[in-house]
């Protein structure tokens, strides 16, 4: 009995324990008394969105409770929450999680002048449900010694036979491949998507491994010449304190490929206002807040990205990377594609 | 008494009497544990539709998902069965830090080892790029591969079989062993032939721990770029949008595990001895001279080196190229720590209620341990289910902070309930029911002699059993992920979100924190296994 006793009081010590110590887990910031709540579930996670959330508190006195998982969790989890769900804005940084989130009916449309006049129409969907808040190009990375910015003027120019072996690509699942092969079969068809596919696995230096800064790490170390990366990754290269980082970033260039005349494939970050928003008017507020000039440079620049309201300029780095035609091709197209290019990956065995 | 009734006394009581309150409890605890794999399951034959990678692709992904298992136990097998003996039955320099030194990689999660090894292998990495700079071609050796993965997960994994054999080999019968050199052995063949398969239910157990959580690992494989049914499943729900078709998939992953439990079960079946009966000596051990001791000795210092040293020290120079995120760190290793003791906590408890009250029922406690098989992620969305029905039913449950955290203990126990069943079970095993029958005998209730006789002598396994909880539930990811409240970030979520944003130096201070928690209570089991052997000194 003692024995059971003592197992029961080391349990309930613990039990305890974890009670005290989370007693001090929200913990409540001594700020300004804040007017009412908004409760956020986002897929971005960079540390200086945390920023942008304090600068909205400040500028609203509205409290901002945070929740961030993947959006495959965050659309699974919503569903489970049904109308009791607490979220009152959702964030992703993909256009195909947004479609997505859409299509389980998460959204509600808003009527918001703001953001009609803000957002160009070809980042937001068409039935208000969602906005875009920041851009992303998805680019060539070459060597410039060994590469002219010419002959990778196009995404075809990586399943040209020039390139036999001088190819880095990184898995065909991540989201940034979907959405260019999405975009790629919506102007091309999909016969002519997988002829290119095929091209560049033809013309892999090694088995696709690793994200979007391992390949360009990869040219640097001459494994391969080009390589497929979103601007920000290289950005962050250029701006990184690391020699060697330093060193592969003057070694490699961009080239803004262009996809049939149109420019080159761009993606969002984005958001909108949950079906069940308890505060509507909050969420609202939250949107039209990401909007502003302050906001935008925040939400663009946590991560060197482009910023969807045309009025604001980026950082300087990014301002000189910003010189390019963005196809207009409407985002809603990578979601609705997003199956279909995986397939069309499965079957050129890009793995 | 017993033995001249007719029918034996558990089948007259079980026909004669009710069930008792620990079986009932039992009941409910199993049933709470397996209620988010029957709702995979039902996902998985009524969801409808599905849509996901073409078969033939699928067919590769179980293809490599088998060969990952069979490598990984057997280089997690070998190695950690080789450490054990020669830790427990040689002296070699170092052989007392090795002795507990050798389990510290359970501290270290896998994806800190796939971080590590996948960096320090990198083509722009250190060791390539030197080796590029040296023989001027490329080594032929790629840590992002089949093999690769296979290698980081043995030295990830190798702790459980160095754990549970040591377990083994410290309990072992010195009858036996003296025995076999009576009749001619030597050390090495009386391990052949005497120790290791007297040890073999051990080694099944730890072996089956690793092999399921090789099946289960999505963090270290994917980040290794191996394919397997694992990522089959994550990619059929994130690519395809289609939770059916993960289901699908993780059942034969589920099937996989039911039957790798059943080949362990019928392998401890028979091969149990019974050396209760035995004297108890302190183990005879061999002084180990030259260059076996150095050998023993280099041995044991590249496992710990592979295991941790390594990857944690390469992680640590990478992170201090960034600056972290302080406050936040150490919030959420408030909040990582005070999860696995609640976690650690309830979950022994539920698990303790299981093994004893389903004495006799070998079958509960296997279905209440399949979810440790599952994949992480088809857990978290069979744990929707029971979330949903509290969130929709309850006002304010789903944005309250208790409800969040209640929430999360119950999701630690459905899903890391083997880690806890496995050790208690193993130390049940040593209870005779003649000890039982002798409490009962004496006027003890059946309840009674459960907390009078059994549970005092399966304490070191309770014990053994919360700590491997505790640091699962410190290294647990998608169930927490789905699941946590409002402002509330674990170290776990902390290094998975800098992974996915490609900022390894800023992953490598959670990463490291969670290895720092963790390896105290490592410590601890290491050090009780040590003094298991009835007699030993404690």
């Amino acid at each position: 009995m003692r024995q059971f006793g003592k197992a029961l009081s080391t349990a309930s010590a613990l039990v305890l324990s974890f009670a005290v110590l989370a007693g001090c887990g929200p913990r409540k910031e001594a700020e300004v008394p804040t007017k009412g709540e908004l409760n956020l579930y986002t897929a971005r996670h960079y540390d200086a969105d945390l920023e942008l959330y304090k600068a909205f508190t400040k500028a609203t006195g509205i409290k901002v409770n945070r929740l961030e998982m993947g959006p495959d969790q965050l659309i699974e989890r919503m569903k489970a929450e049904g109308d009791a769900s607490p979220a009152d804005v959702i964030l992703t940084s993909d256009a195909g999680a947004l479609w997505r989130a859409e299509q389980a009916g998460l959204f509600q449309p808003i009527q918001s002048a703001v953001l009609n006049e803000k957002i160009p129409a070809g980042l937001r969907d068409p039935q208000n449900e969602w906005f875009g808040f920041s851009r992303r190009a998805r680019v060539i990375a070459y060597d410039k010694a060994k590469v002219k910015p010419e002959e990778v003027a196009t995404y075809e120019a990586l399943a040209e036979p020039r390139f036999k072996g001088k190819v880095c690509v990184r898995s065909s699942d991540n989201v940034y491949n979907l959405s260019l092969m999405s975009a790629l079969i919506e102007r091309w068809g999909q016969d002519k998507a997988l002829t290119w596919a095929k091209g560049v696995v033809a013309n892999m230096a090694r088995p696709p491994q690793g994200g979007d800064i391992e390949q360009i790490k990869a040219i640097g170390a001459g494994v391969c010449d080009v390589a497929l990366t979103n601007t920000y990754y290289y950005l962050r290269l250029v701006r990184s304190g690391d020699a060697g980082d330093k060193a592969t970033a003057e070694k490699v260039a961009l080239s803004f490929p262009n996809l049939d005349g149109h420019g080159t494939h761009v993606n969002i970050s984005g958001g909108g206002v949950a079906r069940y928003a308890p505060h509507k008017d909050a969420a609202v507020k939250f949107l039209e807040f990401l909007a502003t000039d302050e906001a935008q440079e925040i939400f663009a620049g946590a991560n060197n990205e482009y910023p969807a309201v045309a009025s604001v300029k980026p950082p300087a780095l990014v301002a000189q990377y910003s010189n390019f035609t963005a196809d207009p091709m409407p985002v809603t197209t990578y979601g609705a594609r997003q199956a279909e290019a995986q397939a069309v990956f499965d079957k050129a065995g890009w793995r | 008494m017993a033995d001249v009734q007719p029918l034996s006394p558990t089948r007259l009581r079980r026909l004669s009497k009710p069930w008792t309150g620990l079986q009932w409890g039992a009941l409910v605890a199993a049933v709470l544990a397996i209620t988010p794999l029957v709702a995979v399951i039902a996902l998985a034959v009524f969801g409808g539709e599905a849509r996901a990678s073409a078969p033939e692709l699928i067919a590769r992904y179980a293809l490599n998902s088998a060969v990952l298992a069979a490598l990984v136990a057997l280089g997690a097998g070998s190695a950690g069965a080789l450490a054990a003996w020669l830790v427990v039955m040689h002296r070699f320099p170092g052989r007392s830090f090795f002795a507990w030194a050798l389990a510290l990689p359970l501290a270290a999660p896998a994806f800190l080892l796939a971080y590590a090894y996948a960096d320090l292998f990198d083509a722009a990495g250190p060791i390539r790029t030197a080796f590029r700079a040296a023989f001027g071609t490329e080594l032929p050796l790629n840590m992002r591969s089949l093999p690769g993965a296979a290698f980081v997960l043995s030295a990830a994994f190798y702790p459980y079989v160095y754990l549970t054999a040591r377990t083994a080999f410290v309990n072992q019968s010195v009858a036996a062993l003296e025995a076999a050199r009576t009749l001619g052995c030597s050390l090495r063949q009386a391990f052949f032939r005497v120790a290791l398969p007297l040890a073999r239910p051990a080694l099944a157990a730890g072996m089956a721990l690793a092999v399921m959580e090789t099946l289960a690992d999505y963090g270290a494989v994917n980040f290794l770029s191996v394919q397997t049914l694992t990522t089959g499943v994550v990619r059929a729900w994130s690519v395809f949008g289609s939770t059916v078709a993960a289901a699908r998939l993780s059942l034969l992953l589920m099937g996989a595990a039911a039957v790798l439990l059943m080949i362990e079960r019928a392998n401890r079946k028979g091969a149990g001895h019974d050396s209760g009966a035995a004297r108890w000596r302190a183990l005879p051990t061999l002084e180990l001279k030259g260059a076996s001791a150095w050998g023993a000795s280099l041995f044991c210092l590249t496992l710990l080196t592979l295991g941790l040293l390594l990857p944690a020290g390469w992680l640590a120079w990478r992170g201090l190229s960034a600056v972290p995120e302080a406050p936040r760190l150490l919030l959420a290793a408030a909040h990582s720590l005070s999860l696995s003791l609640a976690g650690a906590a309830v979950t022994v408890v539920l698990a303790a209620v299981i093994a004893f009250g389903a004495r006799g029922h070998p079958l509960a406690p296997r279905l209440a341990s399949l979810g440790y098989a599952t994949p992480g992620a088809v857990m978290a969305i069979g744990l929707l289910a029971p979330a949903g029905w509290l969130w929709r039913g309850f006002e304010g449950a789903v944005s309250g902070f208790g409800a969040g955290v209640g929430l999360l203990l119950y999701a630690y126990a459905a899903r890391l309930m083997a880690s806890a069943l496995e050790p208690i079970d193993a130390g049940l095993s040593r209870i005779t029911p003649s000890m039982g029958r002798a409490a009962r005998t004496l006027g003890e209730t059946e309840t009674g002699a459960v907390r009078r006789v059994h549970l005092p002598i399966a304490k070191g396994a309770l014990l053994t059993a919360a700590l491997l909880v505790f640091v699962d539930v410190l290294k647990e990811l998608p169930a927490t992920l789905i699941l946590r409240p409002f402002n509330f970030d674990t170290l776990a979520v902390l290094a998975d979100n800098y992974a996915a944003d490609e900022r390894l130096a800023q992953a490598a201070w959670p990463a490291l924190l969670i290895l720092l928690v963790a390896i105290g209570p490592v410590i601890v089991l290491t050090r009780r296994v040590a003094h298991s052997r009835p007699g030993a000194p404690s």
